[in-house]
């Protein structure tokens, strides 16, 4: 095991750090929001809502997330769709930003389908009564979705909410095959030039590592906090 | 105060309620007993429109509220309801329980929320359970906030739907004194429940429901006492 590039390439790895963590920070805000649209179309009364929802969820969630890329990627430019660039957040971000939305948005896609099952199960799992005992007292759905459905709903989804975000994370890495400079891609890039096989995967492997470790230890800790408040 | 005409409820084929036309006056303690599946608590959720009728009319205060194109919500606000599994939301405190539709709904502030509802916790003994949580109070300590949250809506009738059948034994007594302390009050109630001595010493009528209709009813006396139907004798003599 020889660890010495590090000292050369060790910048490699913080840009595709930060990189990584913007790229799931964007496509986690971004599925969040599909999976809560998601989530209250299929709670819906109106069935063709309830229908596009459920398709859209049975579909993402049966194909998979490479394929899902490359249609984003290539299939889109292909009909003369393309993300608009921007040569200044470019070069902000050190990365082609068109390419780089094709990464979050891909992303955001996929795991909003996972995030609109999660927010569904979530408001369905609080009780029936919960919901008539806020009505009986005069409150207008809306109130009663925000007052007292959704802070409850909440707490069940925490846990199962931040375990997609950290699936997210790791789950980015596929986007290095479209050439954005993730983590995944950075570590690739040091394989070649050092002719190192393995080793920069195991660096890669465990700054992946301290990324979801601590969330989930976090996510844990205000799990616990919540149940305490019962 | 609320009538019913021809009310009619199916839970798809199945029916439930089958034409129920009666009136609530003011005042009155209603007491609707009956044996389970008659359609009692349907009945009573139809009144307040938690239970959307199939067809017929409930009229609330003179207003025909099954019509469509009028605010629902400003009626219920009139129309306490307690539920048999209490239904507290168990994410706030007690106090917070109670005050958040009047502070909501009712535009009152903060302070004043807060001072109504000490007022109606002094009431029912519970004052010093406002910083408790739900999951902290027993059934009959939960029942009574949920009574508490009810009337902090200042409701002209409510609406109690087997209020005691969720309890321990040793504390139904504890929540029908507060009904009963209530209805001296002259508060217009309706109240589905199995509790016969309830319905004996609190009502005022007692209506007999069989079979998704109002079989019989009548004062507490001569519906114990002397009941017509045979049906009500049948009821009568298994519970009592």
């Amino acid at each position: 095991m020889n660890f010495s590039f590090l000292t050369k390439y060790w910048q490699f790895y913080l840009i595709g750090a930060k990189n990584t963590i913007l790229l799931a920070v964007l496509a986690v805000a971004f599925g969040t929001t599909i999976g809560i649209t998601l989530a209250l179309m299929k709670l819906s009364k109106r069935a063709p809502l309830r229908f596009v929802a459920t398709a859209y969820i049975e579909f993402i969630r049966g194909t998979p997330l490479l394929v899902q890329l490359f249609i984003i990627y290539y299939g889109l430019q292909a009909i003369g769709i393309r993300f608009p660039d921007s040569p200044w957040i470019s070069a902000a971000i050190g990365m082609n930003f068109s390419d780089f939305m094709s990464g979050v948005i891909t992303l955001g896609i996929n795991s909003g389908a996972y995030v609109g099952e999660i927010f569904r199960a979530g408001i369905q799992a609080v009780d029936k009564g919960q919901m008539e005992a806020a009505r009986s007292l005069g409150m207008p759905h809306g109130m009663a979705m925000r007052e007292i459905i959704i802070p409850q709903a909440i707490r069940n989804i925490l846990p199962a909410l931040g375990n997609e975000f950290i699936v997210v994370i790791k789950e980015s890495s596929i986007v290095s095959i479209i050439g954005i400079a993730d983590l995944m891609y950075k570590a690739d890039t040091i394989r070649g030039n050092t002719f190192q096989p393995f080793e920069p995967l195991l660096v890669a492997a465990l700054i992946y590592f301290l990324m979801t470790f601590p969330l989930s230890k976090l996510l844990a800790h205000v799990e616990r906090r919540m149940r305490a408040g019962d | 105060m609320i009538k019913t005409l021809d009310l009619r409820k199916s839970f798809g084929k199945l029916p439930v309620l089958n034409g129920i036309t009666n009136e609530f006056a003011k005042g009155e303690v209603s007491v609707i007993i009956g044996p389970s599946g008659s359609g009692k608590s349907t009945f009573l959720r139809c009144l307040n429109l938690l239970e959307a009728p199939t067809s017929g009319t409930v009229i609330f205060e003179g207003v025909d509220i099954t019509k469509a194109g009028h605010d629902l919500d400003l009626h219920r606000r009139k129309m306490g309801m307690v539920f048999q599994l209490f239904n507290l939301f168990p994410h706030m405190t007690v106090l917070e329980n109670v005050t958040l539709a009047p502070r909501k709904l009712r535009g009152l502030s903060v302070e004043e929320s807060k001072d109504a509802a000490m007022v109606l916790l002094r009431r029912v003994g519970l004052e010093e359970k406002a910083a408790a949580y739900p999951s902290q109070l027993s059934g009959g300590q939960k029942q009574r906030i949920a009574i508490v949250r009810a009337l902090a809506m200042q409701p002209d009738v409510m609406l109690f739907d087997e209020p005691t059948s969720a309890l321990d034994p040793e504390m139904v007594g504890e929540v029908l004194d507060v009904m009963k302390n209530l209805a001296a009050e002259g508060m217009t109630m309706i109240v589905v429940t199995h509790e016969m001595r309830f319905a004996r010493e609190v009502g005022t009528r007692v209506l007999f429901m069989d079979e998704g209709l109002i079989a019989e009813e009548g004062p507490p006396g001569k519906l114990f006492g002397s009941p017509e139907n045979p049906r009500t004798r049948e009821f009568l003599r298994k519970v009592l």
